[in-house]
């Protein structure tokens, strides 16, 4: 069968990094490809260049007997190329049927004036809502639709605009279980016309109901295409994991040691009101790191959220050696004792228009500050101090204190944005994605600073998308799952495997 | 060659943002010394200057706290005229004219608090609330007015705004820059005023960070209804009467003096001092305008016209700093 689309040997750089090394990916019709990867291993990337988002350093993509050597999203549209994202894109202040026509809407004159032609639309609309099963008025707004309707309104759309290869990203993270059996339906139903799905999905389980083809991408790399009766769960994941551990981090006493030794931190049935995570319990022990692994969104940094008093929680208890913690917001987590690395360093770590004195004094200053934050005085001697102090024990580069913060490199901002807690002097901090978009240099520093941080009796916990780092750092693991903590491991002991299995609801 | 050139390359984003308010303050007395050189060499230009400038720079160091958040407070003008007719009315009822000018400034208080409760309580954009509460203070002028001007004040009051004191400072002139000094202490040496400017940069990081968004968001409404309230009374000494339409337009002026004196039109950046000069700014064109018997209307467009040069530079330096 000739394949919808090919592509052959796709190469992408970004500066720095091989996002893609000599890929090759094809579709066809009437087939559901599935594709899979950890976080980072390229997925997201390949599909990018398959909706022109993105332009290949090289290789070639071929469909309907036209050669690209890349696609704009214009000539991927006009080649039937169609992709749901994970965040849909459909339009709220919109009616259904308008999203289903944005930007081709068709048109008919009227005594000479060209006005949108609705008849033809509406007649259009309800043979392709029909068809997927979306059966509300097709006047609707469409931010009136749950999510799982909106998602079916983001594939009418694609199907009204012709689309022949439909790309889902991940599909069902949302979706309840008869759900994603409508979804699944629907999806039967496309392949029987003759369309060709690709499918990026998480959940392992999944594959072999829905899929034809799986292929396994891991850093960037191809690592082969399998037909889903050849392979087993067990298989895929040992495709899918397995890299390299370099160097490890761990205590130098035994977690066995290290559980004999008092509890720093404990979090007791952390729930957050909108459910993003339900009673969250976990204790940590004076000189351990404890890490947390799970899928994006499983309830990792929403917990650390609600401790930290960000974001309301509905339920639960925080103590600090024991003693219960008070926290309705930040500033009373940071006066008591607690200190949050964000993941986002741009949007929520540090003040950009701040240098890096300013930024550092930050933290110091609000810990010591009175009137809920209003009150107290600045004291320039002292934030030279601490700036001065943070800048030469973190080694962070910087041409001095008063150098702006944002003109840093990633690694030297995650330092100055430790530098404030450290100055401040935090009792336990979380580090959330603590070395995402670092380099690898200043990813070990930040392993060693934080270990440093462990024995010098501070808390530690630090949630982490790469496995990796978790198995070479923390000498605990907590795994989530769909807002649930499912286990605690051992860092040393556990396996890449195993934390994959747990986050994916194996 | 090229080491030179690139030493000696004018950077205009780091030119503009030191030194732009005073150069156009200068140029804008260079112009007005060549059309007319007694309106700038004569004894009484100076006060007159000030004496124009003072409202003009108490309520853009109000807006200043607005526009250093990323935010903006349109009710300024408005507050403005109600407390200065708050406290004329209270000099009509028989109140000592010293008591009626604090309750008059007090007012002014309550008129932010009233904003920072209901931008804190909504969520909405404070330009919505300050819009709406903007035309309910002009209201309320009018109910508590009756539409008519108020006029004939104790003789103190009057003789104390309109003095001045060493020839060259009249008194309004004066409450302007100790309300100046006292915000330029404030925002240089305070944990409070740092923690604007973080607040002002990244709304977000700053939660995170620790600073209570709503306390310090009600902070600074009130201490932009505080200085509205200062200026109410400076504008009702200054005509000797509180008219039921007091202030309408300022708010502009305000804005337009914050922008001027380069605070940044979306949040985190500007300094009091240049606030001041914004203000004086302002204060000298409607000065050389009235001295260069250009028409009243006229001005209304000069002030647009400067409005979006300023905004249009700003755009254009934080653009380029951002590089």
């Amino acid at each position: 069968m000739e394949p919808l689309i090919r592509m052959v040997g796709i190469t992408k750089t970004f500066p720095g990094v091989k996002a893609l090394d000599n890929i090759s990916f094809d579709i066809l019709p009437g087939e559901v490809h599935v594709l899979i990867g950890e976080n980072g291993a390229g997925k997201s990337t390949l599909m990018k260049i398959l909706s022109g988002v993105y332009q290949p350093t090289s290789g070639q993509i071929i469909c309907n007997g036209h050669e690209y050597s890349a696609l704009t999203t214009k000539t991927s549209a006009e080649e039937g190329i169609a992709v749901v994202y994970q965040e849909l894109s459909v339009i709220n202040e919109l009616s259904i049927l308008e999203n289903l026509f944005v930007g081709k809407l068709p048109t008919t004159k009227r005594l000479g004036i060209p006005v949108v032609d609705y008849k033809t639309m509406m007649e259009k609309a309800k043979i392709v809502l029909e068809q997927v099963g979306l059966r509300h008025d097709p006047n609707t707004l469409v931010g009136e639709l749950a999510i799982p309707d909106k998602q079916l309104c983001e594939i009418a759309k694609a199907l009204v605009s012709g689309a022949k290869v439909i790309v889902l990203d991940e599909p069902t993270t949302s979706l309840t279980t008869s759900e994603v059996e409508r979804l699944h339906g629907l999806i039967r139903e496309l392949k029987a016309q003759g369309c060709g799905i690709v499918y990026i999905s998480h959940k392992m389980k999944e594959l072999h109901q829905i899929g034809d083809r799986i292929t396994v991408l891991k850093d960037g790399g191809y690592v082969g295409t399998y037909s889903v009766n050849e392979v087993t769960l067990d298989d895929l994941i040992r495709l899918m994991v397995g890299r390299e551990i370099k160097g490890t981090y761990f205590a130098d006493e035994s977690a066995e040691e290290l559980q004999k030794r008092p509890v720093i931190f404990e979090a007791k049935g952390i729930t957050r009101a909108d459910g993003a995570c339900r009673d969250i319990s976990f204790q940590l022990h004076e000189g351990e790191i404890l890490g947390f692994a799970g899928l994006v969104g499983a309830g990792r940094t929403e917990a650390m959220e609600a401790i930290f008093g960000a974001v309301p929680k509905k339920a639960g208890q925080v103590f600090l050696r024991g003693k219960e913690l008070k926290i309705t917001e930040p500033y009373a987590a940071i006066k008591q004792g607690l200190g949050m690395l964000t993941e986002d360093r741009r949007k929520l770590g540090f003040a950009k228009n701040f240098t890096c004195k300013q930024n550092i004094s930050l933290e110091p200053y609000i810990k010591e500050s009175t009137a809920g934050g209003l009150g107290g005085m600045l004291d320039e001697g002292k934030e030279q101090k601490w700036a001065a102090e943070q800048i030469s024990a973190l080694s962070v580069k910087c041409t001095g204190p008063d150098q702006m913060t944002v003109n840093l490199s990633g690694g030297n901002q995650q330092k100055v944005i430790l530098g404030k807690w450290m100055a401040a002097g935090s009792e336990v901090l979380i580090f959330d994605e603590p070395t995402k978009g670092i380099d690898v240099g200043s990813k070990s520093e930040i392993y060693v600073l934080m270990r440093r941080l462990a024995k010098a009796g501070k808390g530690v916990l630090m949630i982490s998308s790469e496995q990796t780092e978790l198995l070479s750092v923390c000498d605990r693991i907590a795994v989530f799952h769909n807002g649930e903590l499912k286990a605690v491991l051992e860092g040393k002991k556990a396996t890449e495997e195993e934390i994959v299995k747990i986050s994916t609801g194996e | 060659m090229s080491e030179k050139n690139n030493q000696k390359k004018f950077d205009f984003a780091t030119y503009w943002q030191r030194f732009g308010t005073i150069s156009i303050l200068l140029l804008l007395l260079v112009v007005l010394a060549i059309a007319k050189p007694s309106s700038v060499f004569s004894a009484n230009s100076i006060p007159q200057i000030l004496r124009q400038s003072a409202v003009n720079i108490l309520l853009a160091l109000g807006e200043f706290f607005a526009i250093l958040l990323g935010y903006i407070d349109l009710s300024i003008s408005a507050a403005c005229g109600l407390t200065g007719m708050v406290a004329a009315l209270l000099m009509r009822a028989g109140s000592p004219w010293v008591l009626a000018c604090i309750l008059g400034v007090l007012c002014g208080t309550l008129i932010g608090a009233v904003n920072g409760f209901l931008i804190n309580r909504t969520g909405l954009h404070p330009f919505i609330i300050t819009l709406g509460m903007q035309t309910i203070y002009f209201g309320l002028m009018l109910v508590i007015s009756n539409s008519s001007s108020v006029y004939g004040f104790p003789a103190g009051f009057s003789g104390f705004m309109n003095a001045t004191v060493a020839g060259i400072l009249p008194v309004g002139a004066i409450i302007a820059l100790v309300a100046a000094c006292i915000l330029w202490f404030f925002t240089t040496k305070t944990k409070a005023g740092r923690n604007l400017y973080a607040l002002g940069g990244n709304r977000e990081a700053a939660w995170y960070s620790g600073i209570n968004v709503h306390r310090h968001q009600m902070l600074v409404y009130m201490i932009s209804g505080t200085c509205a309230g200062l200026a109410g009374i400076v504008l009702t000494g200054r005509l000797n009467a509180a008219a039921p339409t007091a202030g309408t337009g300022y708010e502009t002026y305000a804005i337009a003096a914050t922008i001027i004196g380069g605070t940044s039109f979306f949040g985190g950046v500007g300094k009091i001092p240049g606030v001041v000069a914004g203000g004086l700014i302002i204060g000298i064109i409607n000065y050389g305008m009235t001295v260069l018997m250009i028409d009243a209307s006229m001005q209304k467009v000069v002030m647009g016209a400067l409005i979006i040069i300023a905004v249009t530079l700003d755009h254009f330096v934080s653009k380029s700093s951002r590089k």
